[in-house]
């Protein structure tokens, strides 16, 4: 790699270093992997700054967690069996709307359960892929739904019922039995 | 409620919970919470996930290999000097001149009267783009890249960052010890600087090859923002000397520095 212009440098350590943590965090929740999280996201690092050659960004958040969402499904086809791959799982998605007939609510079961924080992180870990990454930018990262709808590069409205998806499957879940 | 997760009010009932929702809606939304039992259930559970992703999910920090991999994207070539933490250089104005040559021997006589400084166009670009500079460095409170008064550390610093070898004087005698070396940068170019400290001031001498637009400039000093500019050139370059010393100060410096490049003077490092 030839090295940055100091333009690309500059911009670079404004916009990077304070976003490794959400960066870490994404990259971890879609690979499920700690060590792989962190080549995703030196990967997607290295992307920016090639990038930052030549862009000037308005708004980094989105702009950065873009980068490291396909740098991690680069990463994953290319080194994970094909079932894995987080591009996968929509054949899921259609299952999961079918089985959308809710019991009744039941708020207090629900509340009881989401206080045990490692079966709820198993429910997330369960959710088909096309789900979790948005539940994460949404409730991890933090992103507003305009910059989810930038970062993964499709619209509001299908990042509002995926939204509306994960929350509900996580809701069962947390309601079934143990 | 219908079943369906693209249900608008289950929409609605989501954009609610992350704060999407307009005044009007909300107030819309208020109304319907309070009707429906069944929504405000379905609420209060959807609520509960959420709060729970958020208090046992919580983004993690990276951890520190991949901070220190990250950085090193853009870190500074490393020298046997200790350098300081990267500084940002996004001063837009600062960025006007590309530079070359080789810092030679500092000709003609010093004690040069110094006179009312005139320089149009490009000239002033150059004085104004280095003057921020010098601002925003004093402000960050990191004056240089390097920080040593040893010429013989900072002359091989710099030369590793520029196309210039720089022959570095030595003024500590005259009362203006060198505090360290930076690189300015004019038009993405880097052009080294050295900073000379006088009491609690200072001053960062950069240098243009004569080549460059806006290098050359009659000898003087001005006020730019607030801060002296000196300038003057030799048979190779061009000196811009910004300071925060008063303007009869600075002319010593000045002096003092030509005097020190001339050839086989006694300050002069190899």
């Amino acid at each position: 790699m030839t090295p940055a212009s100091p333009l690309a440098a500059a911009r670079f350590r404004a916009i990077v270093p304070p976003l490794l943590d959400d960066a870490y965090s994404l990259a971890k929740w879609l690979c499920r992997d700690a060590d792989d999280a962190q080549d995703i996201v030196q990967e997607a690092a290295v992307r920016a700054l090639t990038a930052l050659e030549t862009t000037a960004v308005d708004r980094p958040k989105p702009w950065f967690l873009a980068i490291v969402r396909n740098s991690a499904i680069t990463w994953m086809a290319r080194n994970r069996r094909k079932e894995e791959a987080f591009a996968g799982g929509l054949g899921e998605l259609e299952d999961l709307q079918s089985a959308e007939a809710d019991a009744a609510p039941d708020p207090e079961a629900t509340l009881i359960a989401v206080e045990d924080g490692a079966r709820l992180r198993r429910a997330m870990a369960a959710l088909p892929a096309p789900l979790l990454e948005i539940l994460v930018m949404r409730d991890v990262n933090g992103l507003s739904y305009r910059d989810i709808a930038d970062a993964a590069g499709m619209p509001i409205g299908t990042v509002m019922s995926r939204l509306a998806r994960a929350r509900g499957a996580l809701v069962r879940s947390m309601k079934a039995e143990p | 409620m219908s079943d369906s997760a693209s249900d608008p009010r289950r929409l609605r009932l989501n954009a609610a919970l992350d704060g999407e929702l307009d005044a009007e809606n909300a107030l819309a939304f208020e109304r319907e919470l309070a009707a429906d039992p069944a929504l405000a259930a379905e609420y209060r559970e959807r609520e509960a996930v959420r709060d729970g992703v958020r208090r046992h999910a919580p983004r993690e920090p990276a951890p520190d290999a991949l901070v220190g991999r990250v950085l090193a994207l853009v870190a500074e070539p490393s020298a046997d000097v200790v350098p300081l933490a990267p500084r940002a250089r996004a001063s837009s104005h600062a960025r006007r001149l590309p530079l070359a040559a080789s810092f030679a021997a500092l000709g003609f006589v010093a004690g040069v009267a110094l006179m009312s400084l005139r320089a149009p166009g490009a000239s002033e670009g150059v004085a104004s783009g280095l003057v921020s500079e010098f601002a925003r460095a004093a402000v960050a409170g990191q004056p240089f890249d390097v920080a040593s008064s040893d010429r013989h550390t900072v002359k091989p610093w710099l030369a590793g960052r520029s196309t210039v070898s720089a022959d570095i004087v030595d003024l500590a005698p005259q009362g203006f010890p060198l505090a360290g070396g930076r690189i300015a940068m004019v038009d993405s170019v880097p052009a080294p600087t050295l900073v000379y400290r006088h009491n609690e001031h200072l001053v960062a001498v950069t240098e243009l090859p004569l080549t460059l637009a806006g290098a050359r400039a009659a000898n003087g000093i001005e006020t730019v923002d607030g801060f002296h500019v000196a300038r003057w050139s030799d048979a190779n370059l061009g000196y811009v000397a910004v300071s925060d010393m008063d303007e009869r100060t600075l002319a010593e410096f000045v002096a003092a520095f030509r005097e020190a490049g001339k050839p086989g003077a006694a300050g002069k490092a190899d």
